[in-house]
């Protein structure tokens, strides 16, 4: 029951030391998720914290060339609102505009988000639409693994316990390309993804050239629907079988069912959130017009 | 003459809440605090076989553990005495107490409620209503008839309190009828949420306790305490910090005595405060489940000739006030519709499940939303317009109600036409819009209460009174009831309340009675005061007291404001002799003459003093591939007599249509196995301001000869009544399938969408 | 025992100094250690927001926040408000009728406040959306958002005035 130990380091290399020597510390930035979590008796902290708030170098949001690259602790309200992520990476920031309130994006971070592992994570479907990987750093090296392979159940990653998540790497679409991420919402805000899609399309001249769709809170994880770039390449954009996209990631949901829905519900709810993130992602698109 | 009522008017406690300064109880800390915690049998039904503390009682700076054994055995309950203050050898709910612990820290108590140790015995658990009606089913308490009942209380097995209403021969009624319909509805349990959870902090003065307590009803807190701690009253006080919204939550006596026993065996003052958890699992009041069955008959012009009625209340482990939802919601069953032959029943069912009561309107929003629909569904299959058969059946001046009781001119008729009118009813919409219509009634209750008013030296006044500020402001604007009488401003009175060892008793924040009836005590003693004004003013401008006046802050000759003494000087007078100062109470008005012949175990709701009508449309999108509802604007038309504070009537109308959306669409407790599962507010899901909808108010200032005082008449309950039942409305036509469950998930109006039963 | 760590912070304009172990939340910090009560704790989730402080500027629900975290960094809480433009939201929201309980209304003003450092003239649409963090369950909100609206017009005068001249 004792409280644990606390450790604020100043620079990214104390911190991977830290977690090395001691393995029972859990890195902590917003805590948004890790502390919620302990509130109201429901969880014990872990034994030692290693806060993260005072790395400068992982705050930073890069656009480059070739990708984008969200350090650790890039806050949501960064991700909602960066000009750039809006304009190529969209998912990402109809995401992020959708994490609980104003505080709540303010504080919560992407390294907090997907190293949290929870099905329901905003950010996990865009982040597979768009083929991300993440850096993880440790005292033995860093080491680069895609988002697809980073979760391995609600709260499990495969992450070893001394690994910093540092970076985020969201690769740059193709051109043509556009984005979009759906939930079902029971409500306005402050809700949590009961079903959520999103869907990555590359549209030239009227015809979709690459197509991809993740799934959020019907599985142990957030998944990418397997099969939809071959079910829709090469389709025209105005008469597209989204329907039948919608159909397949409906048949590879996993749902459950619990206090906020029955499973029924939700793969039904899969077929309508995925279409309509398709849907979305297509009037998105610049060149969705056959010329 | 000008009046201060129904102007603008800023509350004087708004300050300290707007900068931080307002201390609630969970705020209050003194020297030596001491921490509480309660351990509950977190299991629905079960007998304990083994309680040991010992262990818990040896941990260092563990100050008191309490159980049964400890305090004296008495059974209470405010109509059935059917509970104790812990566990004794039953739990009969999860969030049961069976000990309570006080520490020197709230983590050490914690620690040492967690060494207590306790061996249950499982029982079956009853958790359903229906099944609990039944002849053979278990019994929640096997000593039932043992309890001590209030006079009136007619309980059967498993029933803690059977009422019916019996109104000329239904079965007549039904042979006058060219269509008959029959419906059930259901609805899940929803709760109060204040935002601010429970606190209590109890401090013993010598054989006197004072409790600072986040209670609605600081008087029955104080009785409850002196019973089941077996103390005079008098050494007992309650005084209620600022009150973070109640809701009907914080109603009945709850867990002051529990507090007071800690700090008198801990020699310590003891602060409790509950999580979020336990605001949802241990507050034994939520807003009860029900089924409410209708049977309706009709002539084919849409006169409505007949309604049985059957409501069964899920109540939970233990009646408490319960009994109030179970009378008021029996009462509800006619809507605001003549009906001249009905049948209606009610019972509160015994389960092992979240003791219900009351709640903002007990009783009210459950039946209203069956009612109104079934209303809508007699509609359609008279095929007439919905707000044409309301408009045939609702009551005018000279009809009667369920127990025969005459209506009064009233604004029933005009909220319908106003509302609809505002709300655009006929006009089109989107594809995915509908509008829905709900109307209905409540009553202004009549009880005792009282109150001083004084004036100082300097002619400023003060208020002292018994009554509860819940947050509604309606404490507050008893200055402007005082000012009005004495030709003040109401800034110029200060209100000191909500303290047991220094107003008169008072009701409490419950039953929408604080404006009617400690209104009516503080009209009566500036009454007093005002003679006396006149009568040293009489001297002073020598002039009969008849012919006398006070305006602006001054008692003037009528008419003749230069002939005038002002407030003040008489004031400094009084001082130097017989001071200015005076009480009011007297008997409350006589509820309305009614029948009750044949109609058993009826409490004192049979009949609606003053009752307030209204009418509210909501204008809904059906998402229909989802089935998300999201309400796009919501308008309410009330008759609450004449409407003394506008700012306060708006704001209570405002705040009882969001809850009552919320009720609508998302408010509602699932339970497994006698636990309920999502007592947290990610999941008990409240609206945000994102998805509250604008909402259009419309005051229907009827003149009513039954009105209290000043003509006025409940605001605080009756806007949480209709809403539920207009959006349920409004759903049904958006969405062509109607939702027989509250609340209307997204789930369950996508069942019924694609046909299936919700 | 468990450990206990020094936390300096600036509250309000205060630099404060107090040792802690590493488990208390902000919120505790405020409340039981500097007395400062104004923000409330109303439930478990950081779903009610009547804890909300700023932290640098930005909200935060306290109740969910680790104290430590915000060593090094300015805290402005209900009480700190009254020293900025914050008088003019508290006055709006008492004069449009926003308060009742006032048990959300110090995390209220809090967000509201954020809410105008960040969009000084917002929609309704956007207070809405910038206030859902903070559940209301006596006004419905709809004066809390005339307050919020009516408070961005006092502040926009003086800027306009300025911009005139």
């Amino acid at each position: 029951m004792s409280d644990p130990q606390y450790f604020a380091p100043d620079t990214v290399d104390e911190a991977v030391r830290l977690l090395s020597e001691h393995p029972g510390a859990r890195p902590i930035a917003g805590g948004t998720d890790l502390v919620v979590a302990t509130r109201g008796g429901r969880k014990e902290l872990p034994e030692a914290l290693v806060a993260l708030h005072r790395l400068a170098e992982l705050r930073d949001l890069g656009v480059e060339d070739d990708a984008l690259r969200l350090s650790a602790l890039v806050t949501q309200a960064q991700i909602a609102e960066s000009e750039p992520i809006i304009g190529t990476w969209t998912a990402l920031s109809d995401a992020a505009r959708l994490v609980g309130s104003p505080a709540t994006r303010a504080t919560a971070t992407i390294g907090g988000n997907l190293m949290n592992a929870s099905p329901a994570q905003e950010l996990g479907s865009p982040l597979l639409v768009h083929g991300a990987q993440v850096e993880l750093l440790s005292t033995e090296g860093a080491r680069t693994i895609g988002v697809d392979e980073l979760w391995l159940g609600p709260g499990r990653t495969a992450t070893s316990p001394g690994e910093l998540l540092t970076k985020v790497v969201v690769p740059r679409p193709q051109p043509g390309s556009a984005s979009a991420y759906l939930r079902l919402e029971y409500r306005q805000a402050m809700e949590i993804a009961v079903v959520g899609a999103a869907a990555l399309l590359t549209v030239d001249g009227g015809q979709i050239s690459q197509a991809a769709v993740a799934l959020t809170a019907v599985a142990p994880t957030c998944i990418l629907v397997e099969g939809v770039d071959e079910l829709l390449a090469d389709a025209p954009a105005d008469a597209a079988p989204f329907d039948a996209a919608a159909e397949l990631a409906a048949a590879q949901a996993q749902p459950i069912s619990d206090v906020r829905a029955s499973a029924e519900y939700r793969r039904a709810q899969v077929m309508v959130i995925v279409e309509r993130a398709l849907r979305m992602a297509l009037r998105r698109a610049p060149d969705r017009v056959a010329a | 003459m000008s009046t201060v009522l129904g102007g603008r008017y800023q509350r004087p406690d708004g300050l300290g809440k707007v900068t931080g300064a307002a201390r609630y109880a969970a705020d209050l800390s003194v020297p030596g605090l001491a921490h509480a915690c309660f351990l509950y049998a977190e299991r629905p039904h079960a007998r304990i076989v083994k309680l040991d503390t010992a262990r818990a009682r040896s941990l260092p700076g563990v100050l008191a553990i309490l159980t049964h054994e400890d305090v004296p055995p008495v059974r209470y309950g405010m109509f059935v005495k059917d509970r104790t203050l812990f566990a004794t050898d039953v739990v009969r709910f999860e969030g049961e107490i069976v000990a309570a612990v006080a520490a020197v820290t709230p983590e050490l108590a914690r620690t040492a409620r967690s060494l207590i140790e306790v061996e249950y015995e499982p029982l079956d658990p009853i958790l359903s209503a229906e099944a609990a009606l039944e002849a053979d089913s278990p019994l929640v308490h096997p000593d039932w008839e043992d309890y001590a009942i209030r006079d009136g209380v007619d309980r059967r097995a498993n029933d803690g309190g059977h009422f019916t209403t019996v109104k000329g021969d239904v079965e007549q009624g039904f042979a006058e009828a060219d269509v008959v319909l029959r419906e059930i509805y259901r609805t899940d349990m929803s709760h109060a949420v204040p935002i601010e959870p429970h606190a209590i902090l109890a401090e013993w003065r010598g054989e006197s306790v004072t409790i600072h307590s986040t209670t609605q009803v600081p008087y029955p807190a104080r009785s409850g305490v002196a019973e089941t701690l077996q103390m005079p009253e008098s050494r007992v006080r309650i005084v209620v910090p600022p009150l973070g919204g109640g809701f009907g939550g914080k109603c009945d006596f709850h867990f002051e005595a529990h507090v007071a026993a800690l700090a008198r065996a801990a020699g310590r003052p003891v602060r409790l405060v509950f999580s979020r958890r336990e605001e949802f699992v241990a507050t034994d009041k939520v807003r009860h489940p029900m089924v409410i069955e209708l049977e309706t008959g009709a002539k084919s012009d849409g006169t409505i000739t007949a309604r049985r009625a059957r409501l069964v209340l899920d109540s939970g482990a233990y009646v408490g006030d319960a009994l109030f939802a179970a009378e008021i919601g029996l009462m509800m069953v006619t809507g605001a519709y003549r009906i001249p032959h009905v049948h209606a029943s009610a019972h509160t069912v015994y389960t092992n499940k979240t003791p219900a009561g009351s709640v903002r309107a007990p009783g009210g929003p459950q039946v209203c939303w069956a009612v109104e629909q079934h209303t809508d569904v007699l509609a359609a299959k008279l095929g007439l317009d919905p707000r044409e058969l309301r408009l045939r059946n609702l009551v005018r001046e000279g009809d009667t109600g369920p127990t025969g009781q005459r209506f009064d001119h009233n604004g029933a008729v005009e909220c319908l036409e106003r509302a609809t009118e505002k709300a655009g009813w006929g006009k089109p919409l989107e594809e995915d819009e509908a509008l829905g219509i709900a109307c209905g009634w409540w009553f202004s209750l009549p009880v005792p209460s009282g109150a001083y008013v004084k004036l100082n030296g300097d002619g400023s006044g003060s208020i002292i009174t018994g009554a509860q500020e819940n947050g509604s402001g309606s404490v507050m604007a008893l200055a402007l009831l005082a000012a009005e009488e004495l030709g003040m401003r109401p800034e110029d009175f200060s209100i000191t309340y909500q303290d047991t060892d220094v107003g008169p008793w008072d009701l409490g924040s419950a039953g929408s009675q604080t404006t009617i009836n400690n209104g009516r005590a503080v009209i009566a003693a500036a009454t007093e005061v005002r003679e006396q004004l006149l009568e040293l003013a009489s001297e002073e401008l020598e002039a009969s007291p008849s012919d006398l006046e006070l305006v602006d802050g001054q008692v003037q000759v009528r008419g003749a404001s230069s002939r005038a003494v002002s407030i003040a000087t008489l004031a400094a007078k009084a001082h130097g002799g017989a001071l200015l100062l005076g009480r009011g109470s007297g008997l409350p008005p006589a509820v309305p003459e009614h029948d009750l012949a044949g109609c058993v175990g009826r409490l004192g709701y049979s009949a609606f003093a003053a009752p307030s009508f209204y009418c509210h449309v909501a204008r809904v999108r059906v998402d229909r591939a989802t089935g998300v509802v999201r309400v796009l604007e919501m308008t309410a038309a009330h008759d609450f007599g004449r409407v003394l504070n506008p700012t306060g009537a708006e704001g209570q109308v405002e705040g009882g249509v969001v809850h009552g959306v919320g009720i609508a669409l998302l408010e509602g407790t699932a339970f497994e196995d006698g636990h309920q599962r999502n007592p947290h507010l990610l999941d008990y899901k409240l609206q945000t301001g994102a998805d509250a909808p604008p909402i259009n108010v419309i005051f229907v200032d009827t003149k009513t000869p039954t009105g209290f005082p000043h003509d006025a008449k409940a605001v605080g309950e009756p806007p949480v009544v209709p809403p539920a039942a207009a959006v349920a409305n409004a759903i049904a036509a958006a969405a062509g399938a109607r939702v027989r469950r509250l609340p209307m998930t997204p789930e369950r109006v996508w069942s019924a969408i694609n046909g299936e039963s919700a | 025992m468990s450990p206990r760590y020094p936390l300096s912070m600036t509250v309000n304009g205060l630099d404060w100094t107090v040792s802690i172990t590493a488990g208390r939340s902000l919120l505790s910090v405020l409340r039981d250690e500097l007395g400062l009560t104004g923000a409330k704790e109303g439930c478990d989730d950081s779903e009610c927001g009547a804890c909300m402080v700023l932290l640098d500027g930005q909200p935060v629900n306290a109740c969910s926040y680790l104290a430590l975290q915000a060593d090094g960094r300015a805290v402005t809480t209900v009480e700190g408000l009254a020293a900025g433009s914050g008088k003019v939201l508290q006055e709006a929201f008492l004069s449009a009728g926003g308060v009742q309980c006032g048990f959300c209304t110090p995390g209220m003003l809090i967000s509201a406040h954020a809410l105008l450092e960040r969009t000084p003239q917002p929609t309704e649409s956007a207070v809405r959306l910038g206030l859902a963090g903070n559940l209301c369950r006596c006004t419905g909100y709809q004066k809390i958002v005339q307050a919020v609206l009516q408070a961005a017009d006092v502040l926009a005068e003086p800027q306009t005035k300025q911009g005139e001249s």
